[in-house]
């Protein structure tokens, strides 16, 4: 069942900013949705628009069907995590939790089990009784969750929740997020700029730029097919090698003194690109290019390699070449490489679309 | 951090010029009060005599005085509470102003600028019972209004003089104590299915506290000590004793009773009252209600 629906939603602020022209999304009950983009790029404002702490200017947003656009937030039966977790600073944990039950008037002694409840769910029974300032960053996460969650909301939506976190509570509470909603089903709208977040979260992810939605689907579907070269660089870490090429009878040709063979009807301006991960060593006779080697980053499990695709006429473009395992090579030798024509990306270059392999 | 003076002689000598003023503005008149309080002195200050403890036992076997003290206290906080009020709802509007804020926030300073005295006329003119304008619209309206006649009409009229200057002060603070509270608290209340009016009351109120508290000494210390420039300007004191605050009673004695003595009986126990007030002051704004 489609549980929230955005049609052509757009946002254009009273100084004529158009912050977000038109985005269509429709997410399934029990979805995870994650929202990501570089900063400015409109996710979260897109995420308030939902909540209601935006109007929506164009287009309409229904939450089971039905239209949401003149609701106030709480009419929504949303809930919001925030990324400084805007914790009520005066109340006890409980009462934090308690506050919007309160508001809608339930019973007491209904409050105080669902807030139990909840507590127990997220290791917080202990800590009820305290002040959010007596708590850690990783407590007050959990609160913050605890709070939205206690009210059994239709919608999840959360703005950067994990940002405030360090590197390990950050993985770790993206681990207990993720687990938290596959158990609890909620529809989830989440927000970040982090794409690694991004990845290991989503059934589905939404690459915003400029306020467009640049590709919406499954992370291995935007990983392995990008539609443009934004989404190529975007997903994956170290980013996808794009390089401005010219499509000829002969091939791709990357510069006067390279170009790889290939035959495809697309003639013109286009952006090739390769992932670091998949470039293969190889020989002087095999290889389909040498790389200039300028930096070697060691990381243990895997080796990065930063260089300069070298020709007769001189270094040209810069690429990174992503090896498992420990190597150490010499800063300055040449590497001799194949890139398999399997894993190229191709985009016109006018357009910025993927060409049909 | 401690700065170290090489001389011994230069850091008196930067500070000479403020003990100084300390001395012969503070220092001194307040020791002579403190000595006059035991004299008794005639009307031309020729002549004086000893006479112990009496001005203070003349002083505290005077009904007047202790309707002077019931007089200062509801003056105090009737200014302290309309004031913080009206000020709060103002900051409130303010806040929520996008176009001109500036414009309007300048505005509601101004009143702070006006020197007591002057405050004092304006207001007297507006209320004079035969040509204010106000005073006249509320006759047309049936309100009988002389403030010369009815004391409790006098007390209305200081009170709106004192607190319409005290309202600028107690504005920017409740302002800049507004903005201080985090957009986000307020958008996760009213996700939580807080009504704007229980958003208010739930999470903003609590969150200015510290503000409040603190302008509560203020406009305390404020409406005690500060204000006799409105009073003198306005009812001078009357009818009767109805707006003779204690600081009022102080120079309607010494310098109209000529009681110089028992005059300077009351500054004491004033300054005793200034420093118990201090003392709260610092005790609780140091240590109350800090959130964060």
């Amino acid at each position: 069942m489609t549980d929230v629906i955005l049609e052509k939603v757009g946002k254009t602020y009273p100084n004529g900013y158009h912050a977000i022209p038109s985005v269509d999304l429709s997410i399934e009950e029990g979805e995870f949705i994650v929202l990501v983009g570089p900063s400015g790029c409109g996710k979260s404002t897109l995420l308030r628009m939902v909540a209601g702490l935006e109007s929506i200017s164009t287009g309409e947003l229904r939450i089971r069907g039905e239209r949401m656009n003149e609701k106030e937030p709480a009419e929504r039966d949303i809930a919001m995590v925030f990324q400084n977790y805007a914790l009520y600073p005066h109340m006890s944990v409980y009462d934090n939790m308690a506050y919007g039950l309160k508001n809608r008037g339930m019973a007491k002694n209904l409050i105080e089990e669902k807030v139990s409840d909840v507590a127990a769910m997220l290791g917080l029974t202990e800590l009820l009784q305290r002040k959010p300032r007596q708590l850690s960053g990783g407590q007050r996460q959990r609160v913050a969750m605890g709070r939205a969650m206690v009210r059994d909301p239709k919608v999840f939506l959360f703005d950067e929740p994990l940002s405030n976190l360090d590197a390990k509570l950050r993985v770790q509470m993206r681990v207990e997020i993720r687990q938290l909603q596959r158990k609890l089903g909620t529809t989830t709208l989440y927000v970040t700029h982090d794409q690694v977040e991004a990845m290991t979260l989503a059934d589905r992810l939404v690459v915003l730029n400029k306020g467009k939605a640049e590709q919406i689907g499954t992370p291995m579907d935007l990983y392995n097919k990008p539609a443009t070269p934004f989404v190529a660089a975007f997903i994956g870490s170290p980013s996808m090698n794009l390089i401005d090429a010219n499509l000829t009878e002969q091939g791709i040709k990357i510069s006067e003194a390279l170009t790889l063979p290939l035959s495809h009807q697309h003639r013109g301006g286009i952006v090739w690109g390769i992932r670091p991960e998949h470039l293969e060593v190889s020989d002087e006779h095999n290889a389909d290019f040498a790389l200039r080697i300028l930096a070697v980053e060691s990381l243990g499990a895997e080796t990065l390699i930063h260089g300069k695709v070298e020709t007769e006429l001189g270094n040209g473009d810069p690429m990174v070449v992503r090896l498992s395992g420990p190597h150490l090579p010499d800063v300055n030798s040449l590497m001799w490489l194949t890139a398999p024509v399997l894993h190229w990306h191709l985009f016109d270059a006018k357009t910025q679309q993927r060409l049909r392999d | 951090m401690t700065v170290t003076f090489p001389q011994k002689g230069l850091p008196w000598l930067l500070l000479l010029p403020q003990l100084l003023v300390t001395a012969i503005f503070f220092l001194w008149p307040a020791e002579q009060a403190l000595e006059q309080a035991f004299y008794q002195e005639d009307a031309f200050g020729l002549s004086r005599e000893f006479i112990g403890l009496e001005n203070f036992a003349a002083l505290f076997t005077d009904p007047l005085y202790y309707q002077s003290m019931l007089t200062t206290l509801v003056f105090s906080f009737s200014v302290a509470i309309v004031g913080m009020s009206l000020a709060l709802l103002l900051a409130v509007m303010a806040d929520r102003v996008i176009r001109g804020k500036l414009a309007y926030q300048t505005l509601l300073i101004w009143p702070y600028a006006v020197a007591p005295a002057l405050a004092g006329v304006l207001w007297w003119i507006l209320f004079d019972p035969s040509m204010g304008p106000i005073a006249l619209w509320l006759k047309s309206a049936g309100v009988d209004w002389n403030h010369y006649l009815n004391g409790n009409q006098a007390m209305i009229l200081v009170v709106i003089a004192s607190t319409w200057k005290q309202i600028s002060y107690n504005f920017l603070f409740f302002l800049a104590g507004l903005q201080a509270v985090p957009r986000s608290l307020i958008e996760a209340a009213a996700i939580d299915g807080a009504s704007p009016f229980k958003r208010f009351w739930t999470i903003v109120f609590p969150l200015l506290s510290p503000t409040t508290f603190f302008l509560l000494v203020v406009n305390l210390v404020y409406a005690f000590f500060e204000t006799f420039g409105v009073i003198d300007a306005t009812t001078k004191g009357g009818p009767g004793q109805s707006t003779t605050t204690l600081v009022y009673k102080v120079f309607n004695d010494g310098f109209v009773g000529l009681d110089l003595g028992g005059s300077a009986a009351q500054s004491v126990v004033l300054m005793a009252i200034v420093g118990l007030m201090t003392v709260i002051q610092f005790r609780f704004i140091e240590r109350k209600v800090q959130y964060s």
